[in-house]
């Protein structure tokens, strides 16, 4: 008879375990497999992986409602979620050499280096660099995070320039800046980082007196209408825009969390998904963290609380995007 | 609790974490609730797991303790007990509640299921247990929880994360050796 591993022999126990979890029936066993019965009897009674922060999440919800007179609403002891000077959905972009793509955000978009934290080895740990309005932010690869380019929605001054400027600094054009039928002028790009930039300025409207953002990232997804109700009942997200061709496929949807916006549309030709990393301010990670999951997102990071001074979580929606949610807390206290 | 049976991911009470403090807090400002959450939520929950007769009841339960502790938080007394004993009561009372309203036996107390033969040293075990899961790397927590919570099969698993049977074997024996090996450091 051919000798079996222990892991082998394990998993015939915790079969054993599974069927009788309180029972005698494991005499015979391996003596090395002892020790772990006790182990995989608790381990029979495990919750479930969400259930702990689903209650919690609940259990958040409930308290305002039972002290009301006691405790302020959210909006009045956390005037400010977001950490100042951040406006946008952020693209966590990591790239392998961020700091020659710090390089490249700096001479094609007039990018401004905000924050470089180094890691030990001299590369880039985390960085931000803000583009007008907006910030982008940038880490190198690691064993624990790969490369992910994105594909971003680049509002410049002067659409014409800034293309230029992307090429100039290395870039390869995907189209030339020319009127769009949707009221912009707008080019594409590719930089040598993989990331894809959609160079816009408004053209025959006017985006108010608070402009627009910057940077906004731009997810095309398969079967990109089943994110717009994720995204509502993951990050209670606000639609402003959505078009549908006569089949049902989302032309374009821009969507509104915390104070930034993402915008969608469905796969198509050269624009293909590119799973990307988001971060996203929002007024209480804790509680959305929780609907996140409910609405169907893989818990990536449990909420906890930062020593700068933010509380945050991650979570991968079903489309394969990480979503970073922190809630600023120093606003708080203001 | 007996500090022997506590694991390395699971909070010490009455030694890193002020358990007085933690209350006090949550009874000036609900919203601190959450960190007495955190400290008790394992805690808890084996309590209720060892005593009931699977998970669902078991979550139905420890999700009606902590509702109930976070309405009466205020009405909390210190009495020379644990902070921890409160919740057990609650939980107690919730226990014989369910099987009240579920199984109709009317004769339940939370007395009979204080004499449970499930000592604290057992829940603080389990408890411990439970935490240390969320501290397996991210592949072996997969294997451990789609096992014994969603009750797959080897070969199941080994299709739905796309790795060889041996694999899943082989993650499955790192996850619960270490959990083994982190109980036995705790029980040293």
């Amino acid at each position: 008879m051919p000798k079996h591993s222990l892991a082998e022999q394990l998993d015939t126990l915790i079969d054993s375990v599974i069927a009788a979890p309180r029972g005698q029936s494991l005499s015979g066993e391996n003596n090395e497999l002892i020790p772990f019965v006790p182990v995989a009897r608790v381990l029979h009674n495990l919750p479930r992986p969400d259930f702990k922060q689903i209650l919690k999440s609940d259990l958040l919800r409930m308290e305002p409602m039972k002290d009301d007179a006691a405790v302020p609403t959210p909006t009045h002891v956390r005037p400010s979620f977001v950490r100042p000077g951040f406006n946008n959905i952020a693209p966590y972009i990591v790239v392998d050499g961020a700091t020659d793509f710090i390089a490249f955000l700096q001479a094609a978009f007039e990018g401004a280096e905000r924050i470089r934290m180094p890691r030990p080895d001299g590369k880039v740990m985390h960085a931000q660099v803000d583009i007008g309005n907006s910030a982008v932010e940038v880490g190198d690869v690691s064993a624990e995070h790969p490369a992910r380019p994105c594909t971003v929605h680049l509002y410049a001054g002067s659409a014409d320039q800034t293309y230029a400027l992307a090429l100039k600094a290395g870039a390869t054009s995907i189209y030339p800046v020319a009127d769009q039928p949707w009221g912009d002028r707008q080019g594409c790009v590719k930089d040598e980082f993989g990331n894809v930039w959609y160079i816009a300025m408004p053209n025959g409207w006017d985006p108010g007196p608070e402009g627009v953002r910057n940077i906004q990232p731009f997810l095309h997804l398969r079967n990109a209408s089943s994110m717009i109700p994720f995204l509502q009942e993951a990050f209670e997200a606000e639609v402003l825009g959505m078009a549908k061709s006569d089949e049902g496929e989302l032309l374009h949807s821009t969507v509104k969390i915390g104070v930034g916006t993402v915008e969608i549309n469905e796969a198509h030709g050269d624009a293909q998904p590119m799973p990307s990393y988001l971060h996203v301010y929002v007024p209480d990670v804790d509680d959305l963290y929780g609907r996140a999951l409910k609405a169907g997102a893989q818990s990536v990071e449990s909420p906890s609380t930062k020593p700068y001074g933010e509380r945050s979580a991650a979570v991968r929606d079903p489309f394969g995007n990480t979503w970073y949610l922190a809630t600023y807390l120093e606003g708080a206290k203001k | 609790m007996n500090k022997d049976f506590r694991g390395e991911g699971l909070p010490a009470i009455n030694q890193t974490v002020d358990e007085r403090v933690l209350v006090e807090a949550a009874q000036k400002d609900v919203r601190r609730f959450a960190d007495l959450y955190e400290l008790y939520f394992y805690r808890v929950y084996a309590y209720v797991s060892t005593r009931v007769k699977n998970r669902e009841e078991s979550e139905d339960i420890t999700s009606e303790v902590f509702h109930r502790a976070l309405i009466k938080i205020k009405t909390f007394e210190w009495r020379d007990v644990p902070f921890s004993a409160w919740l057990f009561r609650i939980a107690a009372n919730s226990i014989v509640d369910h099987w009240r309203k579920i199984r109709h036996q009317e004769n339940a107390s939370a007395s009979d299921l204080e004499n449970a033969q499930v000592s604290d040293a057992d829940i603080e075990r389990q408890a411990a247990i439970f935490q240390l899961v969320e501290s397996l790397p991210e592949d072996q927590r997969q294997v451990v929880h789609l096992r014994f919570v969603e009750q797959k099969t080897i070969r199941e698993i080994a299709q739905q994360i796309r790795r060889s049977e041996g694999a899943v074997k082989q993650l499955q024996f790192r996850a619960l050796k270490k959990l083994r090996t982190q109980m036995e450091g705790a029980d040293a």
